[in-house]
């Protein structure tokens, strides 16, 4: 089934190789005169093994989609999967069920509980499941990320380089099968911002993770390796092995 | 200002409620208590006045001495009757005899319980208008086997008018006709109480003395005034007796039943103003947690201008809204309060009459106060805390709801307080003891607060301690709900504090029971030897055993021995003293520990005395000992008998003979036989033997050794049941307290909770965390109180020690099941909480602001 979504813009059909994806998405806030189009149609897919970012300028509906596709919003129409699985199929323990053990979460800010220690909140999700998790892929998460010494403290001891980083890891921690992170750089100063990424990065090469990442920031957006545009809640470009010059470029093109 | 408090107060509506809720909650029980006590004020008010409006002199002898606030009276002779009769200024005359008398119903059960509830009245019907009853139908009794009903005992018992009915007076059953029923001032009967009404004479004869009237009441002619017509009677009385107008007559009535109903007012009051207490400290940390939570707002109206003033002013008016709307409520809900108490009075066993609803001003002011003090007092620090909010704290982070411990200032405080209160409670205990009650209550209340602020100290390591094993076994929300009722120690530990009072207190008075069960059951194990008792109905209101049923049981061959026992009051050595007498084998039956002189020597003007208060009076056998009879008056007996043990005997023990001459014959019953079975006789056999003659005694009861203990310990499960239901209320302000906590706890993790369920807590595990957290803190609650509970219990049942309180007891199963039950109770606590959190939109509570 192929759909056309921007005008001249064509895109592949949904595959079971996408480790998620939408078809004809649309999310509707509000209802009559004031009803706002946050998402318009938007049928896309983000492959596994690579790291997709999502970009747009405010108010496109980047989050939005980001929301509905991993499960914590539903679209007004359409779908949304992770692999094969139908998420408007699902009640609210099986989706639950299905964030916990098949996604990973990056949020902008309140990434961690305060009463837990580093290491129980990268394990919260496995825990949450009453499981151990694969210690060496745990000690390998947690050497990617340069967490080793820092497990026993609690968030408030962490700066907020540390505190992302320990959010990355505990996205990662239950080998997802795919990562969503919500500008996960957007409160940090751009050293640890860097940080940051280089470690979503070093996700997919080194532990072959899939990696869908909102942002509006054209650096943060270099780091993946493709980019979906997003206006007016709609996918208008997309670009493949970005540079932060393209980026900014195509954004400048879109009106952002 | 006024408009930030309202809006403060629309806008958070669940918070309104909840903190509305404990206040109104006690404020209704203070109304509800003085609603019923001033609605039976006023019932029994108009009920005397109406029985009495055509009495104008009532006369009676002088009275020889007071037992709890009642004068204790000789009778006088009838002859006077007929003397005042001869007055011009006396239109009727009516001789009076009260006594004791209880119906049995066609079945053979009897109506009424003697000593608990209403009385049950034998007296004499009145043949003239002074009569206070009004016949509904049939006709006065005329000679002996005559009765006329009151109509509430009539209905109760299913008897009319021609009916054959017993009647047990003096101990003995006796067949009448009911000839007649009538009704007491438009109601069934007075007050609830049992009236059997004989012809004077049967009266005399089965509840009096022969000859003999308990009172004289009296109407004047036209003209004559109440007052002339006492002057007129008073010329003609002779010494001892005492004249006075039916107006100081009624006024009499009242104020002893006012007395009466005072008691039992503060008894009431002690529990409303516990909930109370309960109520303040919830309102405290509401407002503690509310003012924490909404830093930023202050600290920005601080910014554009608002002093420090207007912001305190501002929390407190919030406080005081809350608290005149829940006043309101609580007035109102207090009229269906004191239905409830009057329901629940009567469930056990404490009838009361009540007509209509009165509402004084009285209620309303002490309503009023209490729930407007309480608000505000609880409200001033946290709104202080609200006024020192710097402005610059409007630019920081929200207040995460982390808390540091408190203060080491606030520790010794906390210490200090906990010092005086238990000071001030062992003064009370120990010290004066006509201030002892007052003292010890306000003792409570300081280790109370004491405890709570203490608690802030301990309240991390405590809920960490007893959390463990729901971290251990609960998963990841055992955990986290472990650490969220550890991250604030303040919060947690005044939430637990409120229900540590109500634990507290179910605590101490379990404890305290259990106590005096043990100890009763000690003195009945090692005083009492014999093996069966044979109990009647009445024994504390004037009924007893049958005559003759003591000789006729000691006659019995599979009986060794028989003891009667009888009760009374006299003033012996200057002292009212209750005393009992005991019949010629009494010291066979029981172990009293004779010191000096012999049991046998207890003859008619002789007296037996315990060491302990014989070496304080100075009294050795053979001395005199003055006693004043309420019937004989002044007379001496001497000490034939010093013996040890002061329980159950008492201080003054009396020989049959020393009994039977000072009382009227219809007061000289038995009210328990104490048996001892022949040492080659099975005791099922004798309690055979021994009912073949009871039988024909309705309600007379044989018990063995053990049913006797129980019968004597019943009292205190009735009590215990009682003061349980009234506690019931403090534990329920708690637990919603509790709620409240959670609900604002939640509401200030509204971004955490959205996070663990975006990465995958399911709902179920959310509400288990919240429930968590509600039964450690409930836990915590409980074991505070179960602390300062063994604490009080052991401080009274020490103090009570010389009174034969000498065992402290603590039922531990009854105490593991009180723990229980606050876990459980915290669980309910959290359902509504934890509900809303589960429903909470996940994206919102994460992103949202």
């Amino acid at each position: 089934m192929a759909l056309i979504d921007a005008p001249g813009h064509e895109v592949r059909p949904a595959a079971p190789a996408w480790a998620a994806s939408t078809e004809d998405a649309r999310k509707v806030y509000g209802t009559g005169e004031t009803a706002v189009v946050a998402l318009d149609g938007v049928t896309v897919g983000f492959e596994q093994g690579r790291f997709t970012a999502i970009m747009g300028p405010s108010g496109s509906g980047k989050s939005t989609l980001l929301h509905c596709v991993a499960g914590l919003d539903a679209l007004t129409s359409g779908v949304a999967r992770i692999g094969d699985v139908d998420l408007s199929t699902l009640d609210d323990r099986r989706l639950t069920v299905l964030r916990r053990d098949r996604v990973g979460f990056v949020f902008q800010a309140f990434n961690l509980i305060p009463t837990l220690t580093a290491e129980e909140n990268i394990t919260l999700p496995l825990a949450l499941a009453g499981r151990r998790g694969d210690p060496a892929w745990l000690d390998q998460v947690i050497a990617t990320v340069g967490l080793a010494d820092r497990l026993r403290h609690r968030p408030s001891e962490l700066s907020g380089g540390q505190q992302q980083r320990v959010a990355v890891a505990r996205a990662l921690a239950n080998q997802p099968e795919i990562v969503f992170a919500d500008e996960p750089t957007g409160n940090l100063d751009s050293k640890s911002g860097a940080d940051v990424l280089r470690f979503l990065r070093r996700a997919v090469d080194d532990l072959e993770q899939s990696i869908v990442m909102v942002t509006h920031d054209p650096v943060a957006a270099s780091y993946a390796d493709r980019i979906v545009f997003l206006v007016d809640g709609q996918v208008v470009d997309e670009m493949t092995e970005p540079t932060a010059d393209r980026v900014l470029d195509r954004m400048k093109q879109l009106g952002a | 200002m006024l408009r930030t408090a309202l809006r403060n107060l629309l806008g958070h509506r669940f918070r309104l409620l909840t903190t509305g809720v404990a206040i109104t909650l006690g404020v209704a029980f203070v109304a509800g208590t003085l609603v019923l006590t001033d609605t039976l004020d006023r019932t029994l008010d108009e009920m005397f006045v109406g029985a009495y409006a055509k009495t104008d002199a009532v006369v009676r002898a002088e009275g020889s001495f007071e037992v709890t606030g009642v004068e204790q009276r000789p009778r006088i002779d009838e002859g006077l009757v007929g003397r005042l009769a001869q007055l011009p200024g006396v239109a009727d005359v009516q001789g009076e005899v009260w006594g004791f008398a209880q119906v049995v119903d066609p079945d053979g059960d009897l109506v009424g319980v003697p000593g608990a509830g209403p009385p049950l009245v034998g007296t004499s019907w009145a043949d003239t208008a002074l009569n206070t009853f009004t016949l509904e139908e049939g006709r006065g009794p005329k000679g002996s086997g005559e009765v006329v009903l009151d109509l509430g005992t009539a209905k109760r018992a299913g008897y009319s008018v021609g009916d054959r009915a017993t009647v047990i007076v003096g101990g003995r059953a006796v067949e009448v006709t009911v000839t007649g029923v009538a009704s007491f001032q438009g109601s069934d009967s007075p007050a609830g109480a049992s009236f059997t009404m004989f012809a004077l004479e049967t009266a005399q004869e089965l509840v009096g003395e022969p000859g003999k009237v308990d009172s004289i009441a009296l109407s004047a002619m036209p003209g004559v005034s109440e007052e002339a017509l006492v002057a007129e009677v008073e010329a003609v009385l002779p010494d001892g007796v005492e004249a006075l107008t039916g107006d100081a007559f009624t006024k009499e009535n009242q104020d002893d039943m006012a007395a009466a109903l005072a008691f039992f007012n503060q008894f009431l009051f002690v529990f409303a103003l516990v909930a109370l207490l309960v109520g303040g400290f919830i309102i405290f940390n509401t407002f503690t947690i509310t003012v924490a939570q909404r830093t930023r707002q202050h600290a920005l109206l601080r910014a554009v201008g608002a002093s420090r003033r207007q912001v305190l002013l501002s929390v407190l008016v919030e406080a005081l809204l809350v608290g005149l709307g829940a006043t309101i409520a609580g007035i109102a809900g207090g009229i269906g309060v004191a239905a409830g108490l009057k329901r629940l009075l009567a469930a056990f066993g404490i009838d009361l009459p009540a007509a209509g609803i009165v509402v004084s001003g009285r209620t309303l002011a002490w309503a009023a106060a209490a729930g407007l003090l309480v608000t505000l007092v609880a409200a001033l620090a946290p709104a202080r805390r609200a006024g020192s909010v710097p402005p610059v704290a409007a630019l920081r982070e929200a207040d995460s709801g982390e808390a540091a411990g408190p203060s080491r200032l606030r520790q010794v405080l906390g210490l200090l307080t906990l010092g005086i209160g238990v000071a001030t409670l062992l003064h009370g205990l120990w010290g004066d003891p006509a201030a002892g009650l007052a003292v010890v209550g306000v003792g409570a209340v300081i280790v109370f607060l004491g405890v709570a602020m203490t608690a802030r100290t301990v309240a991390r390591p405590l809920a960490g301690a007893l959390g463990a094993p729901l971290s251990r076994l609960g998963g990841m929300p055992g955990r986290l709900a472990r650490q969220n009722a550890m991250r604030n120690p303040q919060r947690t530990a005044t939430t637990a504090s409120a229900l540590m009072i109500g634990v507290a207190l179910v605590a101490f008075i379990t404890v305290f029971a259990a106590s005096t069960k043990v100890s009763i059951s000690k003195v009945i194990d090692r005083a009492f030897t014999g093996d069966l008792v044979v109990a009647a109905p009445g024994e504390a209101a004037g009924g007893g055993v049958a005559p003759g049923l003591t000789e006729a049981l000691r006659a019995l061959p599979e009986i060794e021995h028989a003891a009667g026992i009888r009760a009374g009051v006299a003033e012996i050595d200057g002292t009212v003293a209750p005393f009992v007498a005991v019949g010629p084998e009494a010291h066979e039956l029981f172990d009293i520990d004779p010191r000096a002189g012999s049991p046998n020597d207890l003859d008619a003007t002789s007296i037996a005395v315990q060491a302990d208060v014989a070496e304080e009076r100075g009294l050795e056998v053979g001395d005199p000992v003055p006693v004043r009879f309420a019937h004989t008056g002044e007379q001496v007996l001497t000490v034939a008998l010093i013996y040890g043990e002061r329980q159950p005997a008492g201080d003054w023990v009396l020989g049959l003979p020393a009994f039977e001459a000072n009382f009227p014959p219809t007061q000289n019953v038995d009210f328990q036989v104490f048996l001892d079975v022949a040492d080659d006789v099975d005791v099922e056999a004798a309690v055979a033997a021994v009912e073949a003659l009871t039988d024909e005694h309705p309600g007379t009861q044989v018990l063995d050794h053990s049913e006797y203990k129980a019968s004597q310990l019943a009292f205190v499960d009735q009590i215990l049941g009682l003061v349980y239901a009234l506690l019931a209320l403090a534990l329920l302000i708690a637990l919603l307290g509790i709620g409240n906590t959670l609900a604002l706890s939640i509401l200030e993790r509204t971004h955490e909770i959205g996070l663990l369920r975006a990465v995958g807590m399911t709902r179920r595990q959310l509400r288990r965390t919240i429930r968590g957290e509600a039964v450690v803190i409930a836990v915590l609650g409980a074991a505070l109180g179960l602390v300062v509970g063994l604490f009080f219990g052991w401080a009274l049942v020490s103090a009570l020690g010389d009174l034969g309180l000498d065992t402290l007891a603590v039922p531990y199963l009854q105490l593991t099941v009180l723990v229980a039950i606050a876990a459980v109770a915290g669980v309910v606590a959290a359902a509504l909480p934890a509900r809303r959190a589960a429903r909470m939109d996940v994206l919102q509570a994460i992103v949202g602001e």
